[in-house]
């Protein structure tokens, strides 16, 4: 079990170090994918495994619960369908002259670190490990934003590198807060990071610090989860971002920022009772959601209209955290994996219209469906996954999710959100249906697809729809995560 | 070393950290900004050394002489070889507020952070803990010298205070995280110092200059 | 009020009154022999107050008794606070009166008597002189206040004696966070105070830089030689204070001897002389702040006396 939970990490690692030293091949690719494959394997092996019980592995500093099964089963799949994509885009480029071998074999190595380091994020049982794992993924992120040497990629990275590094360093003062407010409570001084020490003295850790500290994580992490106020950098990154890098962004780091606040719910809501942090995410997930609403309806551009929707799924995640009953929880990680499956293939996808059309703005780019099958075809399973129609998986989380607010006397913010996530779908519905339909124009360029990425995009549908009609496997793995992290 | 001496070396350096916050804040030339941060870092490894001095713990000492060489020198050095690359007329970092009203706002942080801190005093009343709120207050005003400064040098120099201000409160309030945590927190504020001075390089190559309040292409 | 405090308090003025052209000659000696001129010595501001109190008395047309009286209002003021600080001794026999926040005022009382007299001259450097005074010390009063109050923090009391007998008992009260930032605070303040570099030139009669100068532009003869007395004087007071708060020990104390007002008085001599010679040493590195910069200066300096009133009410010193 130590093994496996080690593998999650080491897989992808040593695919970052041979293709670091290897350089951009066809063989170190795949060995990427394959880690990703590892990565998802382990955490499919974790789940069944785990059934029920955390286990602590590696001195303390690594778990392996229902939770960072889940996380895992999410980055495994979200990383496998990326980097798969990564191989066709990355040869594309290069054949079109748009980056050069240097580039090329340092996004080749970034990826798998960035997969490594995520995982490492899920499975650490050490707030302090965790925190610095999340910071990695910033500094290692900032190059993949700027991987395209634009203008206005460099801009997207600049604010990123800015904006998240505020909000991480903010989380770490949370962290240390936490820490303090540890030892007063009696944890020893090298345990009292660790989650399970922690959660142990909680009952005793002092109010008002944890209140100071939960607020800082909050933002903090909520900065790396797209959330309001920290969420300036979401729209730009993932627009200028290479298409896989924004899937794994949207599809895999937002959420595992998120995944952190759910492991330090329970430690938070202890010691201060569950009003504060409910309060705070209904707060920022109902703003969350307003802003990407209103966003949505205005943008015109395709990239930043996905990432509009990742916010606004994002918020309706914190929404049902703040929620907290068992229903919510297992309905907020089945949102998770069915959102970023989802998302994977719109932005894949969509990767593909920008080659093609050397832009990303929704005016310049119509009739894809009659264009190409393929492209047209994932884009409009993609958007039908995201907006949760039936019958794939948002369709129930979303549900799900609905139930828990009216259950836990959230009645309002579910009516406040069912309207914005109207306006939402309408605005989405409408900007992708330009996109889709149509007569084709006279000059319009055609749609060229690497293998690699129609591979990747077919297997995402399937996936998605995988998903949506049997989660029945996973619903175990949920109600057990829910278990952990949910009250009532 | 007695209890007042003590105290009073800890509320010296801790002095020190809340005064350099404020000329950085105020002072509009970069090189004088980074000398200012060099000198911040100095203060920050001054407060370990104290401890350690104090207890009698080595492994304190030690890490106090770490932090002296990492905050102190070698990133401040990064950063200097950054502003060094621009040219001679814009070295200077903007800021989108006078002096005046940036130096009565950085008051009113540091006021803020007394009030903020109030419980972390109150649960552990010692020497060290009282000097917290200075580290609260240098990143407060860090964050508010990022947001104004329009000069990317100039927001990487407020990136290095927040995270000095930051080891300061863990310093003060815990006498360090654990060794693991350091270690890790340290290797990535250096790594992100490193971005910053790549993408600036970038960003000079590209627009020619480093003002990112020409950033504004991305919106909707 | 014995016979020693009585004799403390007539030295401490006396002093005041002798010393402080003094302290304007060695100023202005240090600069010279720096900038490789011999210098008029330090005895050349007593000859140049003789040379004035001999000269006609002229009195500008349509001035009224503001200007004659503004010269005598700032000497008197300078003189009561050269009374009732305690200087030489700490036990002056008007220790009951010696509120820090009184010197404060009364230092103020002299500043607005002659920004009074610069606009009651009509002239336009008159009132181009008083404004840019007035400017400067409507930001310094505030950060006089709150440094003021910093000091007091620690000693539960503005009165001046306890403060210093508490700083002779206790050290700490003053070497900590708050006494440092007060000490920072109060230096800028005393440049702004006395017109001296980087806020004023005392030397310049150029309209670009007057501040001081342009006030006093009208007086001639014996009313000069008065403002420019006063003028050092408040220097030295202010010299002589802020040594005192901060490095006190040399001050007689309550129950003392002829010896100890002795000692006192040269303990005192010998501390603004260094501070003067400090002060002459770091002017020859400094130029004129612009007019519109001091605000930034003083703004400075008022955050740091905002700093130190907090830290001294929040960072109270352990032991």
């Amino acid at each position: 079990m130590d093994v496996l939970i080690a593998l999650a990490m080491v897989a992808p690692m040593v695919a970052a170090a041979v293709a670091g030293i290897g350089g951009w091949r066809r063989w170190t690719a795949t060995l990427t994918v394959l880690s990703c494959v590892a990565v998802l394997g382990a955490g499919v092996a974790l789940a069944i495994l785990t059934h029920g019980s955390s286990r602590i592995a590696f001195g303390d500093v690594l778990r392996a619960d229902a939770l960072s099964a889940t996380m895992l089963i999410v980055v495994g799949v979200v990383g496998t369908l990326a980097s798969w994509a990564s191989i066709g885009y990355i040869d594309h480029e290069l054949a079109h002259g748009h980056t050069d071998d240097r580039e090329a074999r340092r996004y080749g190595a970034l990826i798998p670190a960035f997969v490594a380091v995520m995982a490492l994020a899920v499975s650490a049982n050490n707030i302090g490990v965790i925190w610095v794992a999340v910071e990695a993924t910033t500094v290692i992120a900032a190059f993949l934003v700027g991987h395209r040497r634009t203008s206005t990629a460099l801009e997207a990275s600049w604010k990123y590198a800015v904006i998240c590094s505020v909000g991480i360093a903010v989380a770490f003062l949370g962290t240390v807060l936490l820490y303090f407010a540890a030892l007063h409570a009696g944890a020893s001084a090298e345990q009292a990071l660790d989650l399970d020490v922690l959660a142990s003295h909680a009952a005793h850790l002092d109010p008002a610090v944890v209140r100071l500290a939960g607020g800082l994580l909050l933002i903090g992490y909520g900065a790396k989860a797209g959330l309001v106020p920290f969420h300036g950098w979401l729209a730009d990154a993932h627009s200028q971002a290479p298409a896989p890098v924004s899937a794994l962004m949207s599809g895999v780091l937002l959420s595992v920022a998120f995944s952190v606040l759910l492991r330090l719910r329970p430690i938070v809501d202890d010691a201060v009772g569950p009003g504060f942090l409910r309060a705070g995410l209904l707060v920022v997930g109902l703003a969350t959601v307003l802003l990407a609403a209103l966003l949505l309806t205005v943008t015109a551009d395709l990239k930043r209209m996905l990432a509009h929707s990742s916010m606004e799924n994002m918020g309706l995640i914190a929404v049902a955290a703040a929620a907290g009953t068992r229903l919510a929880i297992a309905a907020l990680l089945l949102h998770v994996l069915g959102h970023g499956v989802g998302k994977t293939v719109l932005f894949l996808a969509g990767g593909q219209l920008q080659a093609a059309h050397h832009s990303t703005t929704i005016d310049d780019i119509t009739a894809v469906l009659s264009r190409s099958r393929l492209v047209g075809g994932s884009f409009a399973v993609g958007l039908l996954a995201i907006v949760g129609l039936p019958p794939f998986a948002l369709f129930a989380s979303e549900l799900g999710i609905a139930r828990s607010l009216a259950n836990s006397g959230l009645a309002w913010a579910l009516g406040v959100v069912l309207v914005l996530m109207a306006v939402a779908f309408a605005a989405l519905v409408s900007k992708t249906a330009r996109i889709l339909l149509g007569e084709p124009a006279a000059g319009a360029p055609p749609i060229g697809v690497p293998s690699t990425v129609a591979a990747a995009l077919v297997a995402g549908v399937v996936a998605s729809a995988a998903l949506g009609v049997t989660s029945g496997p996973m619903a175990g793995l949920f109600a057990t995560a829910a278990a952990q992290f949910g009250a009532g | 070393m007695t209890d007042p001496v003590y105290a009073t070396l800890l509320d010296l350096a801790a002095g020190a950290l809340l005064v350099s916050a404020v000329l950085i804040v105020w002072m509009r030339g970069l090189t004088a900004i980074i000398r200012t941060l060099a000198l911040q870092g100095a203060a920050l490894a001054a407060i370990p050394v104290i401890s350690g001095v104090r207890q009698g713990d080595s492994a304190l000492i030690a890490v106090g002489v770490a932090l002296l060489m990492l905050r102190a020198v070698i990133l401040p050095w990064l950063l200097a070889r950054a502003v060094g690359a621009e040219r001679e007329g814009r070295r200077d970092a903007e800021a989108s507020i006078n002096a005046t009203a940036s130096l009565l706002i950085a008051g009113g942080l540091t006021v803020a952070a007394l009030v903020v801190a109030q419980p972390l005093v109150a649960l552990s009343p010692t020497a060290a803990t009282n000097a917290a709120p200075a580290g609260i207050a240098l990143i407060l005003i860090a964050i508010f010298a990022m947001v104004i400064r329009r000069h990317a040098v100039g927001q990487a120099a407020g990136f290095l205070a927040l995270d000095n201000g930051i080891a300061a409160t863990a310093l003060l309030l815990t006498a360090g995280v654990p060794l693991l945590v350091e270690l890790g927190a340290s290797l990535d504020i250096l790594f992100a110092v490193l971005v910053f001075g790549v993408l600036t390089e970038r960003l000079r190559r590209m627009f020619g200059d480093t003002d990112v309040s020409r950033l504004r292409e991305l919106r909707d | 009020m014995t016979a020693v405090s009585v004799l403390a308090g007539v030295t401490q003025i006396g002093a005041v009154v002798v010393g402080s052209p003094l302290v304007v000659g060695l100023m202005r000696q240090i600069r010279a022999k720096s900038e490789g001129r011999c210098g008029a010595g330090i005895l050349q501001p007593w000859r140049d107050l003789r040379k004035q109190l001999r000269k006609q008395q002229v009195t500008p047309l349509g001035t009224t008794l503001v200007f004659a009286a503004a010269p005598i209002v700032v000497a008197a003021s300078a003189l009561l606070i050269a009374a009732i600080a305690p200087l030489v001794a700490i036990c002056s026999p008007l220790d009951s009166v010696a509120d820090l926040f009184a010197v404060v005022g009364v230092l103020f009382i002299g500043t607005v008597a002659l920004t009074l007299a610069g606009i009651d001259s009509g002239t336009s450097f008159g009132g181009m002189g008083s404004s840019r005074e007035i400017t400067i010390a409507a930001l310094v009063e505030p950060t006089i206040m709150l440094s003021v109050f910093a000091l007091s923090v620690p000693a539960g009391s503005a009165n001046l004696g306890a403060i210093v007998s508490l700083t002779v008992r206790d050290p700490h009260s003053v070497v900590s966070l708050a006494g440092v930032m007060a000490l920072v605070a109060l230096v800028i303040v005393v440049i702004a105070e006395t017109g001296r570099l980087p806020v004023d030139n005392p030397a310049t009669h150029l309209e670009l830089t007057m501040v001081h100068e342009a006030m006093v532009l009208e007086y001639a003869g014996p009313r000069l030689a008065l403002v420019e007395w006063a003028a050092g004087m408040r220097l030295t007071v202010l010299l002589a204070l802020l040594a005192n708060l901060f490095v006190p020990w040399g001050v007689a104390g309550a129950q003392s001897g002829l010896a100890a007002v002795g000692i006192g008085l040269a303990a005192i001599s010998i501390k603004v002389g260094a501070l003067a010679a400090l002060l002459a040493v770091a002017e020859l590195f400094l130029a004129k702040v612009r007019l519109f910069r001091i605000p930034e200066l003083l703004v400075g300096s008022f955050l740091l006396a905002l700093l130190a009133v907090t830290a001294a009410n929040f960072l109270a010193v352990q032991g």
